[in-house]
């Protein structure tokens, strides 16, 4: 060791560090802007926390267990579901659909890829606005419509599952082209030539988009539902701007689509109740981490259990060396079960 | 060991950074001929605009940004935010009645005005605007700027055709002139909706806040205890406004939206309550709707229940300000009553200072828009007699998340006025601190 030089030393040195440091910017940003807020509201959610007047008494739990026997926070789960699964399901077999359509030879194929971009460039508040106005109870354009052609007018504002659904459609009209052009890009790379065999052993096109297509872009097909699913859950400039009467947060006049967001900020900045608003967004963080864990598996099972995609030959080609081996002594099926979770 | 001279250094060097910040600041805000930016924030409609431009040039460097709200109910997240943040907010902060009683929670987080010489001009405003401004330990936080006298906006045209005098002195005597009541109001509404079918109000919340607004004692009571549940008084109120908008006199309308406007201009209601700033906002959704003067709204010297106030802003100067002493300078600057007459004109708010108010009511110019009504003389007439009420802390919060949701049941139909008052109680229980 005494015999390295000064230079030689260096050189040590910044063969071990300096990955370090290339990866640095991330996670002191990470930690400055993700973690610390996440661990302070965890310490915030432990206090009677008044918005104003400040930090109180240490609580310990009683944050969480009050809200968790709040009525209002459960409405606020079942809306943000319902508004979450009005739009992620049609969306994401909508951007699916798409992806294939601009997948196929096309002509203009940049415009139409641009096109379907199109809406997600547009903020949230803007899409809201024009939205809203659609969606008016009394001078709306679609019940306008709807009265012309003799049919009742839709209370799109105090009906539940009607707010739900105008909600949703806003979600869907922003999300759906910039999902459908992640999934473009995963659809391109998928090797033509599975395609080709497949075409030559008379697979249709349909058969051949759900055996090879959805199979091959199973790691993107996880990304945007985890991504969808995150955003989805935490939805709140839609339902708050779809609400323009109320100034407190309530999202329809009887909370009819009072996201657990928009909950949160009526707590936080309308009851001023900082600590309870605090363990609301904890709560919501847990549940996020939760459904999406299920989501994860389910995706996962749903593209390994259709058919035998290409990640799947590669593991058998993979797998058969160990498999003569284990003729040999045992088929031990946990082995196996492992390769696959690969 | 170790730690303690960690803290220490800790301790020296943000006592340092301070020590910069602070010269610093001292530095700028010395009359040294350097320029200074004044922030203010202000929502609705505060008709400043000519008046910043006016400063400025009265006061060479000296740069004013200013930022408006679309409502009162977003200033007060904004201001709530930046209160709970520890900074962010403007050199001047407009703060509106309806939450100034929780920013009085927090009064210390205010400059106390008189430090700046509150005291030599305190004489301008109307005594209880002053005392609605003053903390508990006697620090005067805020400037008034404007008051809400309330009055009544009616469209003429729409009186005219359901067989109702329009002419603006009939329609003051018809609703009882001075004796005006609540009762005769909705009497009326009855009588307009038997011959036309159509609604009286635009929705309950205006009216209810009318109201309450009128009472000697609101949500709190003057010692600042909660006066809601077991109060008659409002309780009987409550009851006869849902009676009324059970009728049909409630038009049921999402209030800031009103249908982008239309509402006010194809005759879906006939009266609306106008506090002074309230000029603006329906001149403003008129215009909005496609309507103009001919829409046919006008403006009566008459107001159901007598004086009634609803609104009114202040603008207060944070400790976080870095030019506090030349933030308290404009901020009483814009609440003289010259610059106050001068608000009126440009946004038909009405003053808060005495001599405004003498200026307006003896110079009645007509407001061409609410079909020549003197606007200003009418405004000054509805003031006579108000009193201000005890706001409390979370006197915004029952007025829209406990009473907005229960009114909507009445306007929705949903339930009636004993069941909707239930509904507002079991709300108030959870959504208070009391």
């Amino acid at each position: 060791m005494s015999s390295l030089t000064q230079r030689q030393r260096m050189s040590r040195l910044d063969v071990k560090i300096s990955p370090y440091l290339y990866i640095a910017p991330f996670f002191i940003l990470f930690a400055l802007v993700g973690l610390f807020p996440l661990l302070y509201t965890f310490v915030v959610s432990l206090f009677d926390w008044h918005l104003l007047k400040g930090q109180g008494d240490f609580v310990g739990l009683a944050n969480f267990t009050a809200i968790l026997e709040d009525r209002f926070f459960w409405n606020s789960i079942f809306n943000t579901f319902s508004i979450f699964l009005l739009s992620a399901i049609p969306q994401l077999i909508a951007a699916l659909v798409i992806a294939a359509v601009l997948d196929a030879n096309i002509r203009a194929k940049t415009f139409w890829r641009m096109a379907v971009l199109l809406p997600y460039v547009v903020t949230p508040v803007a899409v809201s606005i024009i939205f809203s106005n659609l969606f008016g109870d009394d001078y709306g354009l679609i019940n306008n419509l709807l009265q012309n052609f003799g049919l009742d007018p839709v209370a799109w504002h105090r009906d539940t599952f009607a707010s739900h659904f105008a909600i949703a459609t806003m979600v869907n009209w922003r999300w759906t082209g910039y999902n459908a052009l992640i999934l473009l890009a995963a659809m391109q790379a998928v090797p033509r030539e599975l395609h080709e065999s497949a075409a030559i052993d008379g697979a249709g096109a349909v058969r051949r988009f759900m055996s090879i297509t959805i199979p091959s872009i199973r790691p993107t097909m996880i990304f945007v539902i985890i991504t969808a699913t995150i955003g989805g859950l935490q939805i709140f400039a839609e339902p708050r701007l779809f609400d323009p009467a109320t100034a407190g947060g309530v999202g329809g006049s009887h909370r009819q689509f009072q996201t657990t967001v928009l909950y949160l900020w009526e707590m936080a900045f309308f009851r001023q109740n900082f600590g309870e608003a605090a363990a609301i967004a904890w709560l919501l963080f847990l549940i996020i981490v939760v459904i999406g864990f299920i989501n994860f598996m389910l995706t996962r099972r749903i593209a390994t259990g259709e058919s035998a995609g290409p990640r799947r030959m590669f593991l058998r080609r993979r797998r058969r060396p160990r498999e003569k081996q284990a003729d040999k002594t045992l088929t031990t099926p946990g082995t196996i079960a492992e390769d696959v979770k690969l | 060991m170790k730690i303690s001279r960690g803290t220490t250094a800790a301790v020296v060097a943000g006592a340092a950074a301070f020590a910069l910040i602070a010269t610093g600041c001292s530095s700028e805000a010395g009359a040294d001929g350097e320029d200074i930016e004044l922030t203010i924030t202000t929502f609705g409609t505060f008709g400043y605009d000519d008046l910043y431009a006016q400063y400025e040039e009265e006061n060479p460097g000296i740069t004013i940004n200013a930022t408006n709200i679309d409502t009162g109910g977003n200033a007060r997240t904004d201001a709530f935010t930046k209160l709970a943040a520890g900074s962010g907010l403007s050199d001047i902060v407009a703060v509106e009645e309806g939450w100034l009683g929780a920013i009085q929670e927090v009064s210390d987080q205010f400059v106390d005005l008189r430090d700046f010489g509150a005291d030599d001009i305190k004489d301008r405003w109307v005594d209880w605007k002053l005392a609605q401004a003053t903390d508990a330990d006697g620090r005067i936080i805020g400037y008034g700027t404007d008051i809400g006298p309330t009055g009544l906006c009616y469209n003429g045209q729409l009186f005219e055709a359901a067989g109702m005098p329009s002419d603006r002195e009939a329609v003051a005597e018809l609703f009882g002139g001075d004796d005006a009541t609540w009762e005769r109001y909705f009497e009326l509404g009855k009588q307009y909706y038997d011959a036309t079918g159509k609604a009286w109000f635009d929705h309950s919340g205006f009216v209810w806040n009318s109201i309450v607004n009128q009472l000697d004692e609101g949500y709190y009571t003057a010692d600042g205890e909660l006066n809601v549940e077991g109060n008659a008084e409002l309780k009987e109120a409550f009851l006869e406004l849902s009676e009324a908008a059970q009728y049909g006199l409630s038009a049921d309308q999402a209030a800031w939206d009103w249908g982008g406007g239309k509402a006010f201009v194809d005759g879906t209601f006939a009266t609306f309550v106008c506090p002074g700033w309230m000029l603006g906002v329906v001149q403003g959704q008129v215009e909005a709707g496609g309507g103009d003067a001919s829409t046919g709204w006008d403006f009566a010297d008459v107001f159901p229940g007598g004086a009634g106030n609803w609104g009114g802003a202040f603008l207060t100067v944070p400790t976080t300000s870095d030019h506090q002493e030349e933030a308290a300078k404009l901020a009483a600057w814009l609440t003289a009553p010259e610059q106050q007459v001068a608000q009126f004109e440009a946004a038909g708010t009405f003053p808060s200072t005495l001599e405004a108010q003498e200026e307006l009511a003896a110079n009645p110019e007509p407001n061409e828009f609410f079909n020549d009504a003197p606007v200003g003389s009418i405004l000054a007439s509805r003031a006579e007699g108000v009193v201000a009420q005890f706001k409390g802390p979370d006197d915004s919060l029952i007025q829209e998340n406990v009473f907005g949701p229960a009114l909507r049941s009445i306007d929705e139909g949903t339930k009636n006025g004993e069941e909707a008052w239930d509904e507002a109680i079991s709300l108030l229980n959870e959504l208070v601190e009391q």
